[in-house]
């Protein structure tokens, strides 16, 4: 199991567990990060959102709130 | 149903749905925008006739969930639970089909009727999605219609769809859902203790998830209902669910996913960044390539302004020789005055701001419907969200440089209203290009070669002020406990509709045009009273009155009578406020409406100001016109866009407040330097 803003750019993955804050939680669930749904890393740099590609959707996150996505990389 | 032949259709569905779209195809120029009562969000109704019957649509906020996290997700629920809607359209994005259907999942257990609406088939479709809406009508139980929301064709599905479902009041089959909602531990016995009608149009189903989600107001309002004791047990079971949240989220996806197993088939795609968005992403030239977009909008608004422009400026050349004429056959002055120059000036002004706010909202209405927007607010989405706007914010700012009310025009991109006016509250502070036309020049009168010190305090002073500004006007408007990091979806490119998108321009340009003009004959009308006398005499003025009256207290900021009227006039437009200087120090002419919004300076202008005005009294007058309310269009259009008049006076009033203590500040710092 790895962090989400741990993925190398072009992995992919399965979400396993989410955390946070209540309203962030909400939030992530509304756009369909849950567990069990896949994840491709498109762009991952320091200090820049993260952008990911989830349920035929380009999302955009922010850094610090998704440091409790964890994820089983499949590839 | 309101009355007989009536319903009420409350539109629900995430952002970028196509709510909006839907919305105006619908109601067309029959729509009413204000604000729900006491609440920071903009509420949209309107009407449309069709076969004898009349349809009220409701356009709800547009939110990704039903949870209690914000007021729009309150407001929604609760227009629901009021029973006002007949019946409920959701909407859903056919090209982002398990994403999208979230709000259909969080809707199921809510018994108001309801049909779905597969928006954006058009773009599935090029994406090579095939969805089968008859199998997923099967398994829902309610109607299911593949939709366009700019293409007027798709509109007989809808209007066929809306009539089955009030026809069989259908209801959405949650069965199926409800089958997993019982895997979660303790929902069984949590929906056995809840008693019928806790809130109306909500089953016991969706007041159980919600309570397993946490949800603060579903929680109260059962515990109302509840025995001692079975509240005892309420509480047992949601401290011991942790993540309730997300446990119920994997529920609905899993409904959702086994709901589209078979019934939609796509080319398997791997997503990847196209070349223009590998360089709005990228570090450093996202935002060049950003800002360049934008001042390329601004450039390219101008060739369809330029038209307005010139018609609006020909109109203002009528008033001279009109009121000549009219006077010269015998016309009352007091009427000539008025209809000169209160109404042909303020329809000049007003002509001439149209076509700004036209040129805008269509170079940027295109770029929003393209999507490059959306990579605007990726971009710049960490700088706003300091103030608790979004990356968006950053286009209606840059604008604001040439024109505040093209800036105004621009926050029509913003789809949430408290952002939308704190952008407007927060652009006033940026001087607009009237502004710096004449700031530098009284700047160099005074200072000379120092000038561009002067120019680069104002700089500063701008940034203070936006962040002092956003922090105030922030809490009222964005509550911060309503503020989050950036989550958001870049959508895929989209072709422009032109047709739809030159219909919302002019439909909104004229809206703008009606409104505007209200708003600036008032102003207008007030200071034509307040500047009107019968002999031209300033002295017989109120407004020279007032004037004096208040001079011992504008002294106090550095400023004589003659720099406060001339801050007066720089609040209808900037360029006026030297020509009154002018006329007041050379002590000719007549104070018109006409010579506070358009007079020329006098030709010794600089030996003028230099013998009257002192340079702590000048640098006050520079700071007191710099941050004054923009102008008197920029009002106008600032009541357009938020439809707020509360709201439209408190920045006002805050920024003519303002400008004073600043021009205060900078009269008291003068008088230690100079
Ligand atoms: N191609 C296509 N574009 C659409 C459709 N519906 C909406 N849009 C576009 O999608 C964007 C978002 O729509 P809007 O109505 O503003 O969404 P809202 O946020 O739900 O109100 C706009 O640029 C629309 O022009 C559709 O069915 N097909």
């Amino acid at each position: 199991m790895s962090k989400l803003t741990d993925m190398q750019k072009g992995a992919e993955g399965t979400v396993v567990s989410v955390s946070g804050d209540a309203r962030f939680v909400s939030r992530i669930t509304s756009i369909g990060l849950t567990p069990g749904c896949k994840v491709s890393m498109i762009k991952n740099e320091k200090n820049r959102p993260i952008l990911v590609y989830s349920r035929d959707t380009m999302i955009a996150l922010n850094r610090k709130d998704c440091s409790n996505i964890e994820m089983e990389v499949t590839a | 149903m309101t009355a007989d032949n009536e319903y009420v259709i409350a539109l629900l569905g995430q952002p970028n749905s196509g709510k909006s779209t839907l919305f105006n195809a619908l109601t067309g120029m029959h729509q009413h925008v204000g604000n729900w009562p006491g609440k920071t969000v903009e509420k949209k109704e309107g009407s449309f006739k069709r076969e004898d019957k009349k349809y009220i649509v409701a356009d709800l906020p547009g939110t990704y969930s039903l949870s209690a996290n914000s007021d729009e997700e309150m407001i929604t629920r609760d227009y629901i639970a009021s029973g006002k809607a007949d019946v409920v359209c959701i909407l859903a994005d056919s090209s982002q089909l398990s994403r999208s259907l979230y709000m259909l999942a969080d809707y199921a257990g809510i018994t108001v009727p309801c049909f779905l609406l597969l928006n954006m088939s058009d773009v599935a479709a090029l994406q090579g999605k095939t969805i089968d809406a008859k199998a997923l009508e099967k398994k829902l139980g309610i109607p299911v219609v593949p939709f366009s929301a700019p293409d007027r064709k798709s509109y007989d599905g809808f209007y066929t769809a809306l009539n089955r479902a009030l026809i069989k009041q259908s209801k959405l089959d949650y069965t199926v859902l409800e089958e997993k909602y019982a895997n979660i531990e303790g929902f069984n016995e949590l929906k056995n203790i809840i008693p019928e009608g806790v809130i109306s149009g909500y089953s016991k189903t969706w007041l159980a998830i919600k309570a397993i989600e946490g949800d603060v107001p579903v929680i109260a309002k059962i515990k109302e209902k509840l025995s001692a004791e079975n509240v005892k047990t309420l509480e047992k079971i949601i401290v011991s669910i942790k993540n309730g949240v997300v446990v119920a989220g994997e529920s609905k996806f899993a409904w959702i996913d086994e709901l589209l197993e078979g019934s939609v088939k796509s080319e398997k795609k791997s997503a990847s960044l196209g070349k223009f968005d590998r360089l709005v992403t990228h570090k450093i030239w996202g935002k060049i390539v950003v800002i360049a977009i934008i001042f390329g909008g601004l450039l390219l608004s101008f060739i369809p302004a330029l038209p307005f422009m010139g018609i609006g400026q020909g109109i203002s050349a009528i008033p001279d020789p009109l009121s000549d004429i009219l006077i010269g056959i015998g016309c009352p002055k007091i009427i000539v005055s008025l209809f000169c120059d209160i109404f042909i000036r303020c329809i000049s002004f007003v002509v001439q701001m149209l076509g700004f706010v036209f040129g805008v909202t269509l170079v940027f209405g295109l770029l929003e419907e393209i999507g490059l927007m959306a990579r605007v607010s990726y971009v710049f989405d960490n700088s706003m969200s300091k103030f608790g706007l979004q990356g968006k914010s950053v286009m209606p700012f840059l604008i604001s440089f040439g024109c505040t009310m093209g800036g105004a025009a621009g926050t029509r991109v913003i789809d949430n209203w408290g952002q939308k006016v704190l952008t407007i509250a927060l652009s006033w502070a940026i001087p607009c290009g009237a502004a710096w036309a004449v700031i530098p020049l009284l700047s160099t009168i005074f200072f000379g070669a120092w000038a561009p010190v002067i120019i680069l305090a104002i700089l500063i002073v701008m940034i203070l002020h936006i962040c002092v500004t956003g922090f105030i006007f922030g809490r009222f408007l964005v509550k911060p406990e309503e503020r989050y990091g950036m989550i958001m979806e870049l959508p895929p490119y989209h072709k422009p509709r032109w047709g739809a998108l030159l219909r919302y321009v002019f439909g909104r340009t004229k809206d703008t045009f009606l409104r505007a003009t209200k708003v600036v004959l008032l102003v207008a009308f007030v200071f034509w009273l307040l500047s009107f006398t019968k002999d031209g005499n300033i002295a017989n003025s109120l407004l020279y009155k007032f004037g004096h009256f208040v001079e011992p207290a504008t002294k106090l900021v550095g400023m004589s009578w003659q720099s406060f009227l001339a801050f007066l006039a720089s609040s209808l437009g900037k360029e006026g406020a030297l020509g009154v200087l002018s006329m007041l120090y050379t002590n000719s002419g007549t104070l018109t409406l006409g010579s506070l919004m358009a007079a020329e300076k006098a030709s010794n202008f600089n030996e003028l100001m230099l013998a009257n005005i002192s340079r702590p009294e000048g640098l006050a007058l520079i700071f007191a016109m710099t941050f004054n309310m923009p102008c008197i269009v920029a009002l106008a259009a600032t009541y357009q866009e938020t439809h707020s008049a509360k709201w439209t006076a408190i920045i006002g009033v805050y920024y003519t407040v303002v400008a004073l203590l600043l021009a205060g500040a900078a009269y008291y710092i003068g008088l230690l330097i100079f």
